[in-house]
C-alpha cells in the first residue's frame, strides 16, 4: 500500500514538473510566433504609411505654398502630378532632424537647418515648417508609432578641384546607388565673381556648357583665365535615361563676412539676406556685405538657364552688421514657383564669394531627414520607394517602430 | 512503479510532440518578417526611368541600340547594391486567340534572382502611336436628321443662366456636342431662328429630326415680324403663350427634340428689338413674361391640341436632392462627362403630363421622385420630343449634354490600345541577395 502511494507521489511530481517544462517550452514558441505577427504588422503599416505620405498631396493640396500651416491632411505628392512625384516645396517645409536650428535675432525666429556645408544654405523659418509631432497627429499615429522619413538623391554628383587656377580644373564624379553613371550628360553653369572693389556690389559672369562622363562616371572641366584666388560657383546637372542628379561646388575668399539666406515666406516667395555676423552672433561690429543675386533654373531640355531678377526684387544691395537691437537685412523676391537656385555673389572688405540656396529642395538635390532617430528602438521596419522630386530622382526611406511595445496589432 | 513508468511514457510522447511541432513550425527568417516591398520598388523604379519617356523610347529601339546600355546603367545606378534585377520587354501582339506577349529583349545583373523575387509589369506605348476616339454621328443610323441647332441669338436675353451668358453656354455646348452630330449650327439671331421655324435651312443642314438647344434658360428667343403676329406669336389678348404653342407645333412638325437647360421651360419670351421697354419683372429688359402658360401651350401644340390659355403652375420644388439615374451614371463613364451626381430641382415636371399629352419618357436623367421628374427626355407618341431639366439655377450644361447623349446613345469607336507593334510590356523582376 505504501509502495503504491510513493509510486503515485513520484509519478505525480514528475508529471507536474514535466508539464510545467513543456508549457514553458510551448509558450516560448507561441510567444515568438506572436511577436513575428506583430512585427509583421509594423512592416505592413510601414509600407502603407509610406504610400499614404507619397501618394497624396495633403489637405489643402497646395499647402506648401501657403503661409498658414493649418493642415487637415499630410501628404508630400506634387499636386500637379500623379504617382510618386513629390512636391519640392512640401519637402522644404519639413523641419530637419539633423541640422542644428539657427536663431536669427533680426526676426527673432528660429530656422530649420538643412544646410549642406559652407555656402550651400537652406534655412526655413521654423514657424513655416511642419514639426514631427504635428505630422504624426495628421497621420493618426501619434503615441502609437514613431517614424523617420529620409529622402536622399539617388544620383550623387561630387565635384573636386584638381587644379586651382589658370586653368581651373574641376573633376565631376557621377554615381548612382550601386553603379557609376557612365556616358551621362552633364550640363553645367559656372559663375565667376567679377570684383568691383570696395563699397560696391560685385557682378558675375556666367558660362553654360555640356560635357559627358566617361566609363567610370567622371567628367573633367577646364576653365582658362580663372586664377587661383578667384571666387566661383559651379552647378551641374547630370542625366541619363531619365535619371537626374545635381552637384555644386564653390570657392570663396570671404568666409567670415557673407550673407545668409533665410526663407521667410512661401506665399510671397520672400527670402531675407542677413549678415553672417548677426546669425552667428559674433562680437564687434564688422564691415557691411554687398551682394548681387540671380536665379538659375533647370529647363525641360536639362540645360541650366539664368532667370534674371528685376531690380525691384531686391537683387542688389548691402547688409550691415546689427548694432544693439538694430538689425539690417535685405528682402529678395524669388521670381517663380519653379524649383531653381538662388545664387548670391557678395563682397566685403574686398573679399569675395558666392552662396547658393535651393528654391525647392530638388534644385540642389538636398537630402531631407524628418522625424525621430530610430537608433535604439526595439523593432524598426523600413521600406523604400523611388520617387521624382522636380525631375530629380530620389529614394525615400521610411523607418517605423511601435511605441506601444508588443501591444500593437497593426 | 507502474505509475512512474506511465508518466515517463507520457513525457516521451509530449517530448515527441514538441520535437515534431518544432520541426514543422519553423519561424521565417527575419527578412520575411519585415520584407522590403520589392513590388513597389520595381514599380517606382520603372516610373522614374520613364519620367521623361526614356523607357518608352528605349524599349522600341533595336536590341543592339546604345540606349539599352544606358538603360542598364541607369537601372543599376537606381537600385541598391543588394538588389538583383531582370528587366524584360515583351512585344504585345494581337492574335486570333487573344493577346500574345513575345519576349523582345532582356537585361539582368545576375544569373538568378535568388529564392524569392517580386515582379511588376508596366505597359508602354510607342511615341508614334496616336489614340483616337471616333464618335458615331447622331442621325447616321436613322433616317436623316443629325443637325444640332444651338440658339445663340445676339438679340435675345436669358434668365436663370446667372453667371453665364447664352453665348458662353452655346460655345461650351458646341465643344461638347458637335462631334456627335453631322452638322452643328449656331443660330446667331432671332431672324435666323425664324427661318428655321419656317422650314428654311441656314447652311444646307437637314432640318427634320434636329435637336434644338435653347441656351437662354427660362426665356426663349422670339423672332420679330411673323412670329410676333396675332395667332402665331401672340393670341387675341396679346399674350405670347401663343408663340410657345407655335413652337410646340413646329417641334411636332419637324420631329425636333427641344432642349430646355434649366428652370421652368418657356417662362419668358425675349427679343431686345421687339421688347426694348419691357422687362421680366426682375429688371431684365428685352423680354416679356408668359409665365407657366407658355409651357402648357407648348405641350398642347406638341400634342396637336387646339390653343387655350392655361396659366396653371405645374412644376414642383423638391425638398430633397435628385440623383442621377443608373443609366445616366453609366453614360457618364461612357462619354467621360462627370457632372455632380445630385442636384437641386425646383422646377420638376409632373409625371402626369405623359398621359395627358401622349408622351413617353425615353431617358430618365434623374431618378423620378414621387411622381416628379427633375430631368428627362419626353418623346411624343406621334412626333417631336423635349428634354427638360427642372433644376435650379445656375445651369450645368454637362447635364444637358449627358441627357442628350444618353437618349441618342451615339457609339464611340476607340482605336485598340494593344494594337500590334504599338505597345510593349516591360516586366521588372527584383530579388534580394546577401544577409538573412
Amino acid at each position: 500500500m505504501a509502495g503504491s502511494t510513493i509510486d503515485h507521489m513520484i509519478a505525480m511530481t514528475v508529471f507536474i514538473g514535466a508539464l510545467l517544462i513543456f508549457i514553458s517550452l510551448f509558450n516560448q514558441t507561441i510567444q515568438t510566433a506572436v511577436l513575428y505577427q506583430r512585427n509583421r504588422a509594423v512592416a505592413t503599416k510601414c509600407s502603407d504609411l509610406l504610400d499614404n505620405m507619397l501618394l497624396n498631396p495633403g489637405i489643402p493640396a497646395n499647402w506648401s505654398r501657403m503661409e498658414s500651416l493649418q493642415l487637415e491632411g499630410f501628404g508630400l505628392q506634387d499636386p500637379e502630378f500623379t504617382q510618386y512625384r513629390l512636391s519640392p516645396f512640401s519637402l522644404m517645409r519639413l523641419q530637419s532632424s539633423i541640422g542644428e536650428p539657427v536663431y536669427y535675432r533680426g526676426t527673432n525666429q528660429w530656422y530649420s537647418n538643412t544646410t549642406m556645408g559652407f555656402g550651400d544654405f537652406l534655412l526655413v523659418s521654423s514657424a513655416k515648417a511642419l514639426n514631427y509631432s504635428y505630422v504624426a497627429k495628421l497621420l493618426g499615429i501619434n503615441n502609437t508609432y514613431g517614424f523617420q522619413l529620409s529622402i536622399s538623391p539617388i544620383v550623387m554628383v561630387s565635384i573636386r578641384e584638381t587644379h586651382a587656377g589658370n586653368p581651373l580644373t574641376l573633376t565631376i564624379s557621377v554615381t548612382g546607388k550601386g553603379f557609376p553613371l557612365s556616358n551621362s550628360v552633364v550640363s553645367y553653369c559656372f559663375f565667376t565673381v567679377v570684383e568691383k572693389g570696395d563699397q560696391s556690389s560685385p557682378s558675375y559672369n556666367v558660362k553654360f556648357g555640356t560635357v559627358y562622363t566617361d566609363n567610370t562616371g567622371v567628367a573633367v572641366l577646364n576653365f582658362e583665365d580663372v586664377g587661383a584666388t578667384k571666387s566661383y560657383a559651379l552647378i551641374v546637372y547630370a542625366h541619363l535615361s531619365g535619371l537626374v542628379g545635381v552637384g555644386y561646388h564653390q570657392r570663396v575668399s570671404a568666409d567670415k563676412r557673407y550673407v545668409i539666406p533665410l526663407v521667410e515666406s512661401f506665399e510671397d516667395k520672400r527670402v531675407i539676406l542677413a549678415h553672417s555676423y548677426d546669425v552667428h552672433y559674433f562680437g564687434p561690429p564688422e564691415s557691411a556685405v554687398f551682394f548681387n543675386a540671380t536665379f538659375v533654373l533647370l529647363s525641360e531640355d536639362f540645360t541650366l538657364r539664368e532667370m534674371p531678377m528685376e531690380n525691384s526684387t531686391g537683387k542688389i544691395g548691402k547688409v550691415n552688421y546689427g548694432k544693439g537691437e538694430k538689425f539690417e537685412y535685405a528682402n529678395i523676391t524669388i521670381p517663380t514657383y519653379n524649383p531653381g537656385i538662388l545664387v548670391v555673389t557678395y563682397q566685403s572688405n574686398n573679399e569675395y564669394g558666392v552662396i547658393l540656396m535651393p528654391w525647392g529642395i530638388s534644385a540642389m538635390a538636398f537630402p531631407v531627414v524628418f522625424g525621430e532617430d530610430p537608433s535604439g528602438k526595439e523593432w524598426v521596419a523600413t521600406d523604400i520607394r523611388q520617387v521624382l522630386v522636380g525631375n530629380v530622382a530620389y529614394q525615400v526611406k521610411l523607418a517605423l517602430w511601435s511605441l506601444e511595445g508588443y501591444g500593437v496589432m497593426g | 512503479m507502474m505509475r512512474t513508468i506511465e508518466v515517463f511514457l507520457v513525457i516521451i510522447i509530449i517530448t515527441g510532440a514538441f520535437i515534431i511541432a518544432s520541426f514543422y513550425a519553423v519561424l521565417p527568417i527575419p527578412r520575411r518578417v519585415s520584407p522590403m516591398n520589392l513590388k513597389r520598388l520595381a514599380l517606382t523604379t520603372l516610373e522614374v526611368l520613364d519620367a521623361d519617356y526614356n523607357l518608352s523610347a528605349t524599349v522600341f529601339k533595336p536590341g543592339d541600340d546604345q540606349s539599352w546600355v544606358r538603360l542598364q546603367v541607369a537601372l543599376s545606378a537606381l537600385l541598391p547594391p543588394n538588389i538583383v534585377y531582370n528587366l524584360t520587354a515583351y512585344d504585345v501582339q494581337s492574335g486570333s486567340e487573344g493577346t500574345i506577349y513575345v519576349p523582345y529583349k532582356s537585361i539582368s545583373n545576375a544569373e538568378s534572382l535568388g529564392i524569392q523575387s517580386e515582379a511588376t509589369s508596366y505597359m508602354v506605348a510607342s511615341s508614334n502611336v496616336t489614340f483616337r476616339v471616333i464618335p458615331e454621328k447622331i442621325g447616321e443610323r436613322s433616317d436623316g436628321g443629325g443637325t444640332l441647332y444651338i440658339l445663340n441669338c445676339s438679340d435675345a436675353r436669358g434668365w436663370w443662366i446667372t453667371g453665364y451668358t447664352a453665348h458662353s453656354l452655346a460655345e461650351d455646348l458646341y465643344k461638347l456636342l458637335s462631334p456627335y452630330f453631322v452638322k452643328t449650327v449656331m443660330v446667331q439671331n432671332t431672324a435666323d431662328f425664324g427661318k428655321i421655324l419656317n422650314g428654311t435651312s441656314l447652311q444646307g443642314e437637314t432640318l427634320q429630326n434636329a435637336v434644338v438647344i435653347n441656351t437662354f434658360g427660362e426665356a426663349v428667343p422670339i423672332p420679330a415680324g411673323y412670329y410676333a403676329s396675332v395667332n402665331v406669336g401672340r393670341d387675341s389678348n396679346g399674350l405670347y403663350s401663343m408663340y410657345c404653342y407655335t413652337l410646340g407645333q413646329r417641334v411636332r412638325q419637324y420631329n425636333w427634340t427641344w432642349v430646355s437647360i434649366v428652370g421652368y421651360p418657356l417662362y419668358y419670351v425675349s427679343n431686345t428689338g421687339l421688347f426694348p421697354d419691357n422687362h421680366n419683372t426682375w429688371g431684365i429688359y428685352g423680354m416679356r413674361s408668359v409665365e407657366s402658360a407658355g409651357f402648357n401651350a407648348f405641350l398642347r401644340g406638341l400634342n396637336g391640341m387646339s390653343y387655350t390659355y392655361d396659366n396653371t403652375w405645374i412644376t414642383k420644388s423638391l425638398s430633397d436632392p435628385v440623383y442621377l439615374s443608373s443609366e445616366a451614371l453609366y453614360y457618364c463613364d461612357y462619354y467621360g462627362i462627370y457632372p455632380a451626381p445630385y442636384q437641386t430641382a425646383t422646377r420638376a415636371l409632373p409625371s402626369w403630363i405623359t398621359s395627358t399629352y401622349n408622351l413617353r419618357v425615353t431617358t430618365y436623367i434623374f431618378n423620378p421622385s414621387g411622381g416628379w421628374l427633375a430631368g428627362a427626355v419626353f418623346r411624343h407618341g406621334v412626333s417631336g420630343a423635349f428634354l427638360a431639366l427642372g433644376l435650379t439655377r445656375t445651369p450645368d450644361i454637362r447635364l444637358t449634354a449627358l441627357g442628350l447623349l444618353s437618349d441618342y446613345k451615339p457609339r464611340l469607336f476607340r482605336s485598340e490600345f494593344n494594337a500590334a507593334g504599338t505597345s510593349r510590356l516591360v516586366v521588372l523582376q527584383l530579388g534580394q541577395v546577401g544577409g538573412t
